[in-house]
């Protein structure tokens, strides 16, 4: 596909005889909000792992077929994970600042790519906190620590954290399911705003979030994917009768 | 298999409320001609009273409908059956408008001495109230084929109102009708070539709900 950012081909994953994933076909579009769904278990998570290598840590994990970032494997040999990584950023479903300053969190990546520059340091980091929405709230406490905010606050500035490396993608694994309503609300309008310059994938149990927010939706069952389209097709008339018994809630 | 059981019992429910909704526009439909060809306005004034029950029915079905669409947050099929409850409804409830009209016909006739009865007004009716209860048959038992024949039967009651428009035509001009009758006549058979288009509409969202696109 023309816009896209990852073409995954006959993606397998074992983890040691389980296989977890099984010949996972999907392209990931630039500027879309991608939404994997499916009941625990699935490989959904396992399947967003893949795309910047996460799963590497994991020695029992063995993988086939091709995950291409712009062309390119992101599984061959000598590959650059450290920078798959800045330009694939990710957000965890618990938020996980640094024990740390908030400043010195989002300065965190770049400082870490040798950036010492206290200048271009500061205009990074106002930066980011402004794109994920934070800015007004703590611009007047960038020195206090960063476990002082509240969940809500906290998950923007691990957002800020990952958009502080000027990454293409940003994937989330349920980024909101520890979060209040409104802390909710205000990661899904961040998630719309942030797709005009990004890339999102996006883990989540909630099918009313993947309906709202998302543009394409994947639906994953048993380590396969199921069904692939536009959300609102997805939700509406989808095509496959398991996807229908799934987000319909008569599943089983 | 996962249950939802309230959930369940909720879209049954919604199906028996428009059965029930849809019996009692057939047989206000029924009644209404019986009342235009007796001329029996007391029957007519029944039917134009009893269509305020067909109003309320809709009412309380668009309300459950979205009681339901709060609380149960439908998608897919759910969310269809239930987009096609809302619009089916204000078809019936336009058809139950179509018989209280007729019933009007019947109450400013009053006794006219030359009825002309033409038996095309009579199969007109009993073609158009088969058609609703194809139409609600289709949608409870998720038929499409159903469906289907309904459009298709649009057809015949269209037919028929041509030749009672030929017959009514041609008895002017033999000087065998009534001016008044007529023209009551005439309007009655196209308030029941209506209540055909009503039905196909509720035959197409039947088909929606079962396909996931509207019939164009």
């Amino acid at each position: 596909m023309e816009n896209s950012v990852f073409t995954i081909s006959n993606l397998n994953l074992h983890y040691g005889t389980f296989q977890a994933l099984n010949n996972i076909n999907i392209d990931i579009e630039k500027n879309k909000v991608t939404a994997l769904i499916g009941p625990s278990g699935c490989g959904k998570s396992t399947f967003l792992r893949c795309l910047n290598r996460m799963n590497d840590q994991n020695d029992k994990c063995k993988i086939s077929g091709n995950v291409l970032y712009h062309s390119e494997d992101v599984y061959q040999k000598n590959y650059d994970v450290i920078s798959l990584r800045t330009k694939v950023g990710m957000v965890f479903q618990k938020p996980n600042p640094f024990p740390m300053t908030i400043f010195d969190n989002v300065a965190y990546g770049p400082r870490c790519q040798g950036l010492k520059n206290k200048n271009q340091l500061y205009k990074i980091v106002e930066s980011s906190l402004k794109k994920a929405a934070l800015w007004e709230e703590v611009k007047d406490r960038l020195k206090e620590s960063a476990m002082g905010l509240s969940g809500g606050q906290q998950q923007r500035l691990c957002i800020a954290r990952a958009i502080a490396m000027e990454p293409e993608v940003i994937l989330m694994d349920e980024p909101t399911s520890a979060l209040d309503p409104i802390a909710t609300l205000k990661i899904e309008e961040l998630i719309n705003d942030l797709k005009k310059n990004y890339a999102i994938v996006i883990v989540t149990h909630s099918m009313q979030q993947a309906a709202r927010i998302s543009d394409n939706t994947a639906f994953f069952l048993s380590g396969e994917l199921i069904e692939y389209n536009q959300t609102d097709v997805v939700f509406t008339a989808p095509k496959e009768s398991k996807t229908e018994d799934y987000i319909t809630g008569r599943f089983g | 298999m996962t249950n939802r059981t309230q959930f369940d019992y909720e879209l049954e429910e919604l199906k028996l409320s428009l059965i029930k909704m849809g019996d009692l526009v057939i047989k206000n439909i029924h009644l209404s001609l019986k009342s235009f060809i007796e001329m029996n306005s007391d029957l007519a004034n029944k039917i134009i009273k009893d269509d305020k029950i067909v109003n309320q029915f809709e009412y309380d079905i668009e309300k459950d409908c979205m009681r339901i669409i709060l609380k149960e947050q439908p998608v897919a099929r759910d969310l269809r059956l239930i987009t096609s409850v809302l619009k089916m409804i204000t078809d019936l409830e336009r058809i139950g408008d179509h018989a209280a009209d007729i019933s009007k016909l019947t109450v400013f006739m009053e006794k006219n001495n030359k009825p002309y009865l033409v038996p095309q007004v009579n199969k007109m009716v009993d073609e158009s109230e088969k058609m609703i209860k194809m139409a609600l048959e289709s949608f409870v038992n998720q038929d499409q084929n159903i469906a289907l024949k309904v459009i298709d039967n649009d057809d015949i009651v269209d037919d028929y109102f041509t030749e009672i428009q030929h017959l009514v035509a041609e008895a002017i001009r033999q000087d065998n009708i009534d001016a008044d009758y007529a023209i009551y006549l005439m309007m009655a058979a196209k308030y029941l070539e209506r209540i055909g288009d009503h039905a196909v509409n509720i035959a197409e969202w039947v088909i929606f709900s079962i396909v996931g696109h509207h019939r164009n």
